[in-house]
């Protein structure tokens, strides 16, 4: 019992100190609940024995300022101690909001309680997380995160606004991100990305690196998903280039969606980068693309169905199959020019019909001649092709040319 | 009413088949007989909260603090709200006794959508429970072939009464089952009134219904996913789920179209896997392939062949879409000298002959005749464009006509 409360003192002590000396990395670890720190266990522990921890509480002046904040922290700590995430979560919400307005009061001439507001946001989502997970086994409906998405919201709303405090904005932003992402509700992604990219409030380049490769990570995303391809190649490189190397996770994320959107526009991986970061989901999609392949296209695409469809690039990789069509033609072309360069430039569609009864595609004249139109359409191919002949006739001067990193013209 | 499901298919070999972790949420059912909710409910007041976009009802307050309500009324429209219509003439053709327009009766009144209702000023006596709701509702679909009068008046009528029921079931928070077939049914109303207004041409305000209906369907669409996902249990999945599904593919067909706000990737990802691979979704995401790539060939083959009549209504604008792409590149890349034979292009586009002669004119390009009194369609004319008011809509010629 001794033990018990000299525990809840101690902290109770240290958080009283963080503040006072605006000691902003010590307050975070008095928070971070998640973190498992020996140090808050065993005050778990404490708290669980000694039932009360009011009445420390009530022995001094110093600790009544914070009380709201702690009584709901020692009750969330308590409760997840005891594996009880919903009342872990819920206790939490209510300290968080405690310390939001405390926040909002202390000295904004720096923001040295931004790293504590970091944890608390990072917390407040993985906690709702977990009581998530536990409302659905019990056979309930899930509804913390989309709280936890409000209470961020909140405190994105108390940062937006003049002051040191704004660089903390887009870390808040990251994390509503990660929650809409998880709860599908992607479009609500909408407004903060407005409020950030309003240059009247907020400067992008003031924020810190990490936030901003996050940042450009998830809006890159969600330009992959509106199949935006320049802007979506201008976030994830941005991601990309500025995100640390050694962070092999991260940039094999990055990578995950910006590949799809090369691909796109007509550049291709090398082998070595798939290896590296164990991407070789798009190895098949790519040799596909490199030798005209429409059935290995058309494999690969089966093969990592569900993976490709819960990235959520399914679809943009479909679409490539224009580009592998370009490529065999082109091949043929290739063939026909070594054997007779003079006749080269008129390709037969039954020819192409064969060349994909080869890669047993079933495909017959009128659809060729479907598929060389639009292709010709959409300036994949030069030239024109000839119905009664039955056969394209290709430009003699760049009759495929290449996407260059842009997308194909819709 | 008996629930056939279907079974899960054998999951594939594929090596990926753990990696969709489904987030089900999993209730007790509900019980037929709504007039006592169950008492695992109280815990969970958050039942039907829709998880994506286009979220129904948004001027009902959020269910999760209220308590839960059970309507008492008997009819089909509360009786203050009956009488009150009578004295202020607000009463719809179909609601009118005799055709006269200040009087109605209990089986004929029906009761309306109110856009700012407050879940705080309902009357349990205002409410409708399930089993009116669902006597209301087979009565307004019993009159959406009526001739009676134009269809858009029908289709008015209909659209805002359905609405009422559907806010009548949110605010009761009637999840299970019943509530299920109830939306299936609203949203087929939806699907085929596409098809229907697209015939009421004459109406300048058609744009504006179409729109509405665009939206209510799209609602009720996504109410009718969250439904699915609540009351699912192992893997099976209701009958028409799949097919339900496969409209919302479709309805993603236009280059932009997102008539619920999120893109079909990212609904994509939520998906439940023996959906994914069901015939309905195949056969969607296999048209959505083709009009992505402009496949006009197969496109409107496989439209023509294997689309239901709710996929067809969908579907429909997209086919003079993709038949005037057809026009644009054949007219784009067509050897000058080889006009195309409309005979030809009658077979890949699946067209008389007339109609297609048409659809060239209204698409700005010119067709002739030869010698042989074949009809051609010259390349290369500058004058190709899209038509200003829309397409009319041209049937698939050469086949039988959908069934229902």
């Amino acid at each position: 019992m001794e033990e018990a409360y000299r525990r809840i003192t101690e902290y109770l002590n240290r958080f009283s100190d963080a503040v006072s000396s605006q000691d902003g990395a010590s307050l975070s670890s008095l928070l971070s609940l998640s973190s498992n720190h020996p140090f808050l266990l065993s005050l778990a522990d404490s708290l669980i024995l000694f039932q009360d921890a009011s009445r420390v509480f009530k022995q001094s002046e110093r600790f009544s300022q914070y009380s709201e904040i702690i009584t709901h922290l020692f009750r969330s700590l308590q409760n997840y101690r005891l594996g009880n995430l919903v009342d872990a979560y819920q206790a939490f919400e209510k300290s968080a909001n405690a310390f939001i307005q405390e926040f909002r009061n202390w000295e904004s001439a720096s923001a040295w309680a931004l790293e504590a507001l970091y944890v608390l946001a990072y917390e407040i989502r993985v906690l709702a997380e977990r009581a998530d997970r536990e409302l659905t086994s019990n056979g309930k409906a899930p509804e913390k995160l989309k709280a936890a998405g409000s209470f961020l919201m909140k405190v994105f709303g108390v940062l937006a606004g003049k002051g040191p405090k704004r660089v903390g904005a887009l870390y808040v932003t990251c994390q509503l991100f990660k929650v809409y992402f998880k709860l599908g509700t992607v479009h609500l992604c909408r407004s903060v990305i407005r409020s950030i990219e309003t240059a009247r409030i907020f400067d992008f380049e003031e924020f810190p690196k990490r936030d901003k490769v996050t940042y450009m990570y998830y809006t890159g995303r969600l330009e992959v998903f509106n199949e935006n391809f320049p802007s979506a190649d201008h976030k994830l490189s941005y991601a990309l280039m500025h995100c640390n190397p050694r962070r092999e996770a991260n940039i094999r994320m990055i990578l995950k969606y910006l590949i799809p959107v090369k691909l796109s526009m007509g550049i291709l991986p090398k082998d070595w980068l798939l290896e590296k970061y164990n991407l070789v989901e798009y190895r098949d999609v790519v040799q596909a693309l490199k030798r005209g392949d429409l059935r290995l296209l058309r494999h690969a695409l089966q093969e990592h169905e569900d993976r490709f469809l819960r990235s959520g690039v399914y679809l943009v990789l479909e679409k490539l199959e224009l580009q592998v069509y370009q490529r065999l033609v082109k091949k043929i072309y290739i063939i026909q020019k070594q054997k007779d360069p003079t006749k080269a430039h008129q390709v037969k569609l039954e020819v192409i019909v064969k060349a994909l009864k080869w890669l047993e595609m079933d495909m017959d004249v009128d659809e060729v001649e479907c598929i060389m139109a639009i292709l010709i359409y959409k300036n994949l191919v030069k030239g024109y092709f000839a119905h009664k002949s039955k056969v394209v006739v290709l430009s003699k001067q760049d009759p495929f040319p290449k996407l260059n990193g842009k997308p194909i013209e819709s | 009413m008996e629930r056939s499901r279907r079974q899960r298919p054998n999951p594939s070999s594929s090596s990926s088949s753990s990696t969709r972790s489904q987030s089900y949420r999993r209730f007790p059912s509900n019980p037929t007989q709504n007039s006592k909710s169950p008492s695992t409910n109280r815990d969970a007041p958050g039942l039907a909260k829709p998880r994506r976009a286009g979220q129904e009802d948004r001027d009902v307050d959020d269910p999760s603090n209220r308590p839960l309500l059970v309507g008492t009324c008997p009819f089909m429209c509360p009786a203050g709200e009956r009488a009150q219509r009578e004295r202020l003439r607000d009463l719809a053709v179909f609601e009118r006794l005799d055709g006269n327009p200040r009087k109605t009766s209990s089986d004929l009144a029906v009761k309306k959508f109110c856009r700012t209702i407050s879940i705080r000023d309902v009357q349990a006596s205002d409410m409708r429970p399930l089993p009116v709701l669902e006597d209301t509702l087979d009565y307004l679909l019993s009159l959406s072939d009526s001739t009676e009068y134009p269809f858009q008046v029908v289709h008015d009528f209909i659209f805002d009464r359905t609405r009422s029921i559907r806010q009548d079931l949110s605010m009761q928070n009637i999840v299970n089952d019943k509530a299920i077939y109830m939306y299936e049914k609203m949203v087929k109303f939806h699907v085929i009134s596409l098809h229907k207004l697209r015939s009421c041409s004459s109406d300048p305000n058609i744009s504006s219904v179409h729109y509405l209906n665009m939206e209510q369907l799209a609602k009720a669409l996504t109410s009718l996913f969250n439904l699915y996902d609540a009351n699912r249990c192992s893997d099976s999945i209701y009958e028409n789920e799949a097919e339900f599904h496969s409209f919302y593919v479709l309805l993603h067909l236009g280059s932009n179209s997102q008539p619920t706000g999120e893109s079909l990737s990212l609904w994509f990802r939520h998906v439940p896997i023996p959906i994914i691979k069901s015939k309905e979704m195949c056969f969607a995401r296999r048209i959505l392939r083709f009009f992505r790539i402009g496949n006009y060939k197969r496109f409107l083959l496989s439209a023509a062949a294997e689309a239901s009549y709710l996929q067809y209504c969908i579907i429909e604008p997209y086919i003079s879409e993709v038949r005037a792409l057809a026009l644009s590149c054949i007219n784009n890349g067509g050897y000058k000298l080889h006009p195309y034979p409309l005979a030809h292009l009658c077979k890949l586009l699946m067209m008389k002959e007339s109609d297609l002669v048409s659809f060239c004119n209204a698409c700005g390009l010119e067709t002739n005749t030869d010698e042989a009194g074949n009809k051609l369609l010259p390349t290369k004319q500058t004058t190709f464009c899209c038509p200003k008011g829309g397409f009319q809509s041209c049937s698939f010629s050469g086949l039988q006509p959908l069934e229902r």
